[in-house]
């Protein structure tokens, strides 16, 4: 007979009482999983959604863009980036900004103007795809423009609506147009949808008097490749200009995502951890002091108190693993059910967070360390929490415990 | 002359109980030998120290001061480790209740000493199923302790005791919960090994029948050992609960 064997049927010596403990043990190992992968899923699609949505993994400008946006500061030599891009499949756009003031009857709003290619940002980009009302710009949309959210609503232009646009030109000259609004963006981020006007390029070069000027290019693998790995690309076959990866241009929202996995899945572990030890100690400071006498006898017998604490400890590892089997089996049925179907969150509304959209279907992400890191968490802690009750046994004094009375 | 072997000898043991001004003294310089094949039994009336006595021979108590030698070992230098050691390879117990564990099967019940010596499967398989037979024991060896009659439960209890062979084996009350046909047979046992194995018992009970089988009876009486010799006079003082 061993050790092993004595344990399992010790176990099960309190049915109701080892069945409720496995249940709160495979429940907090089934939530545990559950949870992490809706948690990953929710923080990887915002990252994904940050870059897949309008800002790319690297976007390139000339030196000291970012820090005036001058309509001057245009790229040149651009031809090495299509190269790096056309190489490495990774999809590129050219975007020319400029500002000027926007009006509808009397209602009037500063604006920054992007002089946008509608064919390469619907196939390497997902915001024309977030259109509230009308439709996104097409190849052939000549002095029609789009709007945000926010800016359309502040100079109460709609669909259809005349504009009237008064920029200054790169030549100095008074650039002025009419465009119709052909379209009004979903809420994005907040510079979106109080700012942006988005036209095609050959409507910019005609407004601000330029030549196929372009302030920024943005690179997108669709995750296929790291940021850090296309910004090393580039960099490698250019010079004097900003590479800069989507972390680099949007620290927050790369910091915030980064930590809140880390600080989301500490904070769940930590919870569901504590709840089964404690559940678990329960269990087992009671299953102690049932057999108290019992301990007295095998003591009395001659068992050492190491191999009390063993079998034990035994007992409560044989416990984890069932609640382990069950929680694998709960938990990862639930994770890949929330991982196909998702969670409907639409209810909340367009949901946008620090620049980052939301996906309205809240999806889970399943992987291994999702599933393990739990199970391993779980076993560490229902194994810690078994030596008090353990010790319990181990240190009792035969004579005293053969006499024990519960 | 006496020849046999010295297995357990206690000088001038003491042993109290609570702290500060209340103490109870519950064995008061105690000396005492028991040899190789001894089947001695210890009487005395409740609180006279018989339990204390047995636990400290036992090595599951320690003594207030004195000297307790078990097969040449001094108890108060041992370690717990230690005395677990020599409790598991030298001492058999016999209790009241029967005190097996209920999660395991007779045969297992009376293995379970053997698989903490580590004796290999084969070698406890014989030696059970040899006390088995010897104790009429045969065909329950796979049930639980909650199948077996209270007689049953004891003859288990007997064979876990004796089937390391141990130096010595301690029995307390044993036929305390059991009816006297029963009683007689377990002693009938014990006295068979005891004769066949060599096997020393040494008995602390209220049973008069017990005293009928011992070649040895230690009287105690307010924690020490008296001369007083049992007779049908004066049994009943020793024999009331």
């Amino acid at each position: 007979m061993k050790i092993i064997k004595l344990s399992w049927r010790n176990l099960w010596r309190n049915p109701t009482r080892t069945n409720v403990t496995i249940s709160a043990v495979a429940l907090c190992i089934a939530a545990l999983i559950v949870f992490q992968s809706m948690i990953v899923g929710l923080i990887e699609k915002a990252k994904f959604t940050t870059t897949d949505l309008i800002i790319g993994e690297v976007q390139v400008h000339a030196k000291g863009y970012l820090d005036d946006r001058s309509i001057y500061k245009s790229l040149q030599n651009i031809k090495e980036i299509h190269s790096v891009a056309k190489e490495n499949n990774i999809g590129l756009v050219e975007r020319s900004y400029g500002f000027g003031l926007i009006s509808s009857g009397t209602k009037s709003a500063g604006t920054q103007f992007w002089g946008i290619n509608p064919e390469s940002e619907l196939q390497h980009f997902d915001f024309a795809n977030h259109i509230d009302k009308g439709n996104f710009l097409t190849n052939t949309s000549l002095n029609k423009i789009v709007l945000g959210r926010k800016l359309a609503s502040s100079i109460a232009a709609d669909i259809g609506t005349e504009l009237v646009v008064f920029v200054q030109g790169a030549d100095g000259s008074l650039g002025n147009e009419l465009f119709y609004v052909a379209g009004i963006l979903k809420n994005m981020a907040d510079n979106i949808d109080r700012g942006a006007a988005m036209i095609l390029r050959e409507d910019f070069d005609i407004l601000f008097s330029t030549n196929n000027l372009i302030h920024e290019i943005a690179l997108n693998s669709k995750g296929r490749l790291e940021s850090e790995e296309i910004q090393k690309l580039v960099s490698a076959k250019t010079t004097g200009l900003d590479v800069k990866t989507w972390q680099q241009l949007m620290p927050t929202i790369a910091l915030m995502t980064e930590k809140m996995i880390v600080f989301m899945r500490t904070l769940f572990s930590l919870i569901f951890g504590i709840a089964a030890s404690l559940g678990l100690m329960n269990t087992m400071i009671m299953s102690t002091y049932d057999r108290m006498r019992e301990f007295g006898i095998i003591r009395a017998i001659g068992t050492t108190p190491w191999r009390i604490l063993k079998q034990v400890s035994l007992e409560s590892l044989l416990l984890t693993i069932i609640a382990s089997v069950i929680g694998v089996v709960v938990g990862l049925s639930g994770a890949l059910y929330f991982q196909k179907f998702g969670f409907d969150v639409t209810g909340a509304g367009n949901m946008s967070f620090g620049g980052v959209v939301m996906d309205p279907i809240w999806k889970a992400s399943v992987s291994a360390g999702i599933v393990f890191l739990p199970v391993v968490l779980l076993m560490l802690v229902c194994i810690l929490s078994s030596i008090y009750p353990a010790s319990i046994a181990a240190r009792i004094k035969p004579v005293e415990a053969i006499h024990y009375k519960p | 002359m006496n020849t046999k072997k010295e297995i357990v000898s206690l000088r001038n043991v003491i042993k109290n109980y609570g702290h500060g001004k209340v103490i109870t003294k519950a064995l008061q310089g105690i000396e005492l030998n028991i040899l190789e094949g001894d089947f001695s039994v210890m009487m005395g009336p409740s609180g006279s120290g018989k339990s204390t006595l047995l636990n400290i021979i036992g090595g599951l108590d320690k003594a207030t001061s004195g000297e307790v030698n078990f097969n040449g070992k001094d108890f108060n230098t041992l370690s717990n480790k230690a005395l677990s050691i020599i409790r598991r390879n030298h001492i058999g117990f016999v209790f009241q209740n029967y005190n097996l564990l209920p999660v395991l099967t007779a045969y297992e019940n009376a293995e379970y000493v053997l698989m903490l010596q580590e004796i290999p499967i084969s070698q406890r398989k014989e030696k059970v199923m040899h006390f088995f037979q010897e104790m009429g024991l045969e065909g329950l060896e796979h049930r639980f302790p909650r199948e077996l009659s209270g007689g049953q439960q004891q003859r288990v209890a007997i064979a876990r005791a004796v089937v390391s062979d141990p130096l010595l084996v301690l029995a307390d009350e044993i036929t305390a919960n059991v009816d006297s046909e029963t009683a007689q047979s377990l002693l009938e046992l014990m006295e068979t090994l005891n004769k066949n194995n060599k096997t020393t018992f040494l008995f602390s009970t209220h049973d008069p029948a017990v005293i009928k089988f011992a070649k040895k009876v230690i009287v105690l009486k307010d924690g020490k050992i008296t001369n007083e010799q049992i007779s049908s006079e004066n049994i009943e003082k020793y024999t009331k609960r």
